[in-house]
Parts: C-alpha cells; sequence; structure tokens
C-alpha cells in the first residue's frame, strides 16, 4: 500500500466518529505512562549535559551568566520537543510498528477482515489518537524536568547564581514558547504514529520474523528523521 | 532472593559475553570479509538518515541563537558557539542515535531473526562461533562507520548552519569564517572523534547481546530491535553527560 493513501483512508478512520473506547485507553496509557521513565531518565541527563557543555562553551569567551538564556532557549524551544518525539520513536514508534507487523505476518489482521470490522478504524485510529494526544503532555512533562535539572546542574555543579538563572529564564521564555512545544508534541506525535502504523500494516506474510524486524528498524529511523526535519520548518516558520 | 539470582545471572551472561568478545576480537579466526561487507552496508544505509538528522540541527542552533546574540551586540560569537556545540556535542550524540537507531535495530533483528530460526545453534552445530562470525564482525563495523559518517555530519551541520546564518538572517560572512577559525581546534574534533568511538562500539555491543538472547518468535526480534534503541540511546545521553563533566574538569 502506498504511503498517501494510507494517510488518507487513516485519517478517514480517525475522524469518523470516536474510535473504540477501550483499545485507545489501553494505547494511551501502555504511551503515556509506559514512556515516563524512559523520558525522565533522557530528559535529566540532557538538560545537565546542556548545562555543562554551554557553560563550555560560553566561558571561552567569558558568558557564563547567559546559561539559563540558553537553556531555557535551546532546551524548551527546541531540544525537549525534539527528544520526546525520538523517546517516542524510539519507544512507542517501534512497539505500535512491531505489534501491527505481528499481526500482519500471523493473519490478524485478515482475519477482523473476514469478520467484516475495518482495521483501520479498530486498529489505526484509537493509536493515532492515543499517540497524538500523549506526546504533547510528555512535551510539556519534559520542559519541566530538563529545566529543573538545567538548574540543578548549573547552580550545584557549575556555581551559577540560582536567581541569575531563573531570571533569565523568566526573561526568555515565554507563554508562547510552552505552547509552540506542546503544539510541535502534537506534530510529532501524530506523524510518529502515522509512520509506525504505515511500516507496521504494510508488512506481508511471507516476510516472517525478518518482516517484524525490518518494520521496527524502519519505523524508528523514518520517524526520527522525519521529526527532526519537520521540526527545523517548524522553528523556521515560528522564530525567523 | 530470585530478584537477587536472577539480577546475578543477568550480570554473568553479559560478562561471559564481554568476555568472548574480546577474546574472539584478540584471538583468530577472523571474518574480515564479513566484516567489510556489514561495513560497507550499514554505510549505505546510514549515510541518509545521518545527514538528514544532523544538518537541520545546525540551523536550528543558528537559527535560535542569532536573535539572542545579536540583541546583546555579539553577533560575531555565532559561529564558534555553532561549531563548538556541533563539533563537541550534537554531531557525535545526534549521529550515533541515528547508527543505534538504523545500524543497531537492523543488526538486532537480523541476529534475532537467526536466532528464532534456529540459524545461530547452527552455526554453532558446524564449529562455527556465532559471536566470532555474527556478532563481532557488526561489532567492529559499527565501531568504525560511527566516527566516518560523524565528520560527514559535522561538516553537513556547519555547512547547514552557515546557511541560515549569512545568506538567511544576514551575518557578515567574513565575521562567520574568522570566528570558526578561531575558535575551533584539533581538540574538538577528537573529542567528538573519540566519543563517536565509544557510542559506534556500545551499539554493536548492545545489539549483539540482545539479538543473541532473542526469544519468543517474531515478536521477540521485534522487541530486540526496539530494546536496543531504546537501550543505547539511554547509554549515549548518561555517557554524553558523563564526558562532559569529565573534560570540564579536565579543562578541554
Amino acid at each position: 500500500m502506498r504511503f498517501d493513501r494510507f494517510v488518507r483512508q487513516a485519517l478517514r478512520a480517525q475522524f469518523q466518529g470516536l474510535p473504540p473506547r477501550d483499545e485507545f485507553v489501553r494505547h494511551a496509557i501502555d504511551a503515556g505512562v509506559g514512556s515516563i521513565a524512559l523520558l525522565t531518565l533522557l530528559t535529566v541527563f540532557s538538560g545537565m549535559n546542556l548545562a555543562v557543555q554551554a557553560y563550555g562553551t560560553f566561558s571561552r569567551f567569558g558568558g557564563q551568566e547567559m546559561l539559563g538564556l540558553f537553556c531555557g532557549v535551546g532546551g524548551i524551544r527546541e531540544l525537549y520537543p525534539v527528544m520526546a518525539a525520538i523517546v517516542c520513536g524510539a519507544r512507542i514508534g517501534a512497539t505500535l510498528a512491531a505489534s501491527l507487523a505481528n499481526m500482519q505476518i500471523s493473519e490478524q489482521v485478515e482475519a477482523l477482515e473476514v469478520m467484516g470490522i475495518d482495521p483501520m478504524r479498530r486498529l489505526i485510529a484509537p493509536r493515532l489518537w492515543a499517540v497524538t494526544l500523549m506526546v504533547p503532555l510528555l512535551c510539556a512533562y519534559a520542559d519541566a524536568v530538563g529545566i529543573v535539572s538545567s538548574y540543578a546542574a548549573s547552580v550545584y555543579q557549575l556555581g551559577i547564581n540560582g536567581g541569575v538563572f531563573i531570571q533569565q529564564v523568566r526573561d526568555i521564555v515565554r507563554f508562547e514558547d510552552l505552547a509552540a512545544g506542546v503544539i510541535k508534541g502534537v506534530i510529532f506525535g501524530w506523524l510518529v504514529a502515522l509512520v509506525a502504523c504505515y511500516h507496521g500494516y504494510r508488512a506481508a506474510k511471507r516476510d516472517g520474523a525478518e518482516g517484524v524486524g525490518i518494520a521496527t528498524n524502519r519505523a524508528i529511523v523514518h520517524s526520527a528523521v522525519l521529526c527532526i526535519v519537520i521540526n527545523m520548518l517548524l522553528s523556521a516558520l515560528m522564530y525567523a | 532472593m530470585t530478584a537477587v539470582l536472577r539480577l546475578l545471572e543477568c550480570i554473568g551472561a553479559v560478562a561471559t559475553y564481554l568476555f568472548s568478545i574480546v577474546r574472539a576480537i584478540f584471538v583468530g579466526p577472523r571474518y574480515l570479509n564479513e566484516t567489510v561487507r556489514i561495513a560497507d552496508l550499514l554505510v549505505r544505509r546510514c549515510l541518509l538518515p545521518v545527514g538528514l538528522a544532523v544538518a537541520p540541527v545546525g540551523a536550528v542552533i543558528a537559527l535560535q541563537s542569532v536573535h539572542i546574540l545579536r540583541s546583546m551586540g555579539t553577533e560575531g560569537l555565532l559561529s564558534s558557539l555553532l561549531a563548538t556545540s556541533v563539533f563537541r556535542e550534537f554531531s557525535p550524540a545526534l549521529a550515533s542515535v541515528m547508527v543505534a537507531a538504523q545500524a543497531g535495530s537492523s543488526i538486532a533483528a537480523r541476529i534475532g531473526t537467526m536466532k528464532v530460526r534456529g540459524q545461530i545453534d547452527a552455526l554453532a552445530v558446524m564449529s562455527v562461533d556465532p559471536i566470532r562470525y555474527v556478532v563481532v564482525p557488526g561489532l567492529v563495523a559499527c565501531a568504525l562507520i560511527t566516527p566516518l559518517l560523524n565528520v560527514l555530519a559535522t561538516i553537513l551541520g556547519i555547512v547547514s548552519g552557515w546557511i541560515f546564518a549569512v545568506p538567511i538572517c544576514g551575518v557578515d560572512h567574513g565575521t562567520f569564517m574568522v570566528n570558526l577559525y578561531s575558535q575551533v581546534s584539533m581538540v574538538d574534533l577528537y573529542v567528538g572523534l573519540g566519543k563517536c568511538l565509544v557510542f559506534g562500539t556500545a551499539v554493536g555491543l548492545i545489539a549483539g547481546y540482545l539479538g543473541l538472547n532473542t526469544t519468543g518468535g517474531a515478536e521477540g526480534v521485534g522487541r530486540a530491535a526496539n530494546n536496543t534503541v531504546v537501550f543505547t540511546i539511554v547509554f549515549i545521553l548518561v555517557a554524553d553527560y558523563a564526558a562532559s563533566m569529565i573534560l570540564l574538569n579536565l579543562g578541554l
């Protein structure tokens, strides 16, 4: 099946009434709650790394006090939404692709069709809704965790004045930046879910176990690349 | 009690795995043709994802920092900020994440498929050590190609940063170049390459281990590929932070 046809069918299934509730809740919990531990771990370390790295760069020309500015802008506008999207692609997207591909090669999707159930409505729509709604929440959560860990690294490890840091973050980060991060999250979530479902759904029975691996691999790589490129375009639109 | 036993079992399995890898690297037989074949395949598959992932990051750094630096009247610092962050941080980390996503997951999926189909056992029956023939070539290939791809990614990141800074945002070309040359040293390049070597090795090690321990049919293959990426990204970010702290304390 070609990608544009898949997108059309998926969109139609998505907006044709409410998705099946049990599937939606299951996938939303799996995507949201299941990703929190991984996302926390990654954001804590990347937030601290952002501060340490910026300190190293800025101290070359004596601008250590600009740390809050850099962590606020770099983190909230760019790094954490992309981070949430990549984590989501690597964990949620890969799981979706693997499970759908597994359903295809074990003929469960055909079984659904035989029973007169539209697999797009039954399988794809709840997954798309669940991930699209969960990733922006994960983005907001990553913003909070990331800023706190940048603050901790700057104040306790690098000896920056905490008040100055907070003041700079408050000066530079406006409400629109947070909103932009969440909007990015919605777009990334939908894209990741769409790409993952596409690669999983496309697996054919003759591919066997190898097909599941290929679908997982493609879902991760395509969604990560797509999110980074789309992020650049969105940033260019919003801030240039 | 069972948890402790399981933990010990896991540590033992990892230690045995690492020991047999080290032995396979230092004591022959080595399958060099297989290594070259895998490295060639992986480079071709990774080129596009790595390039497409790192190039936008350079553009985004230029885009975000040009306004802040301009408001302080220090626009000239843009290229040194761009260069140090791309050389040391974003290019190695992102290139390795993309190698993990593309090469790591495909290695894990391939080894996992072989394991599920019983081909790994078949190799062992023919007295071909699966670690030597299947895992080590992938590991060596990953460790070699990640620094190479990083060089390409760094160049792309700087070029795309230049494209956004000079023609689009109107920074002076001469100022950009002077600051670029004055701030970037060979140390920056070596830091990036060293990081990539470590991350690439980690990708190969994790992919091989999870691939060899695949259980549970087709679903297990997907899980191995997925877990490889997740574990590697965690390792890359944690190790990246540790490396930044160490380098900062060393004053590099």
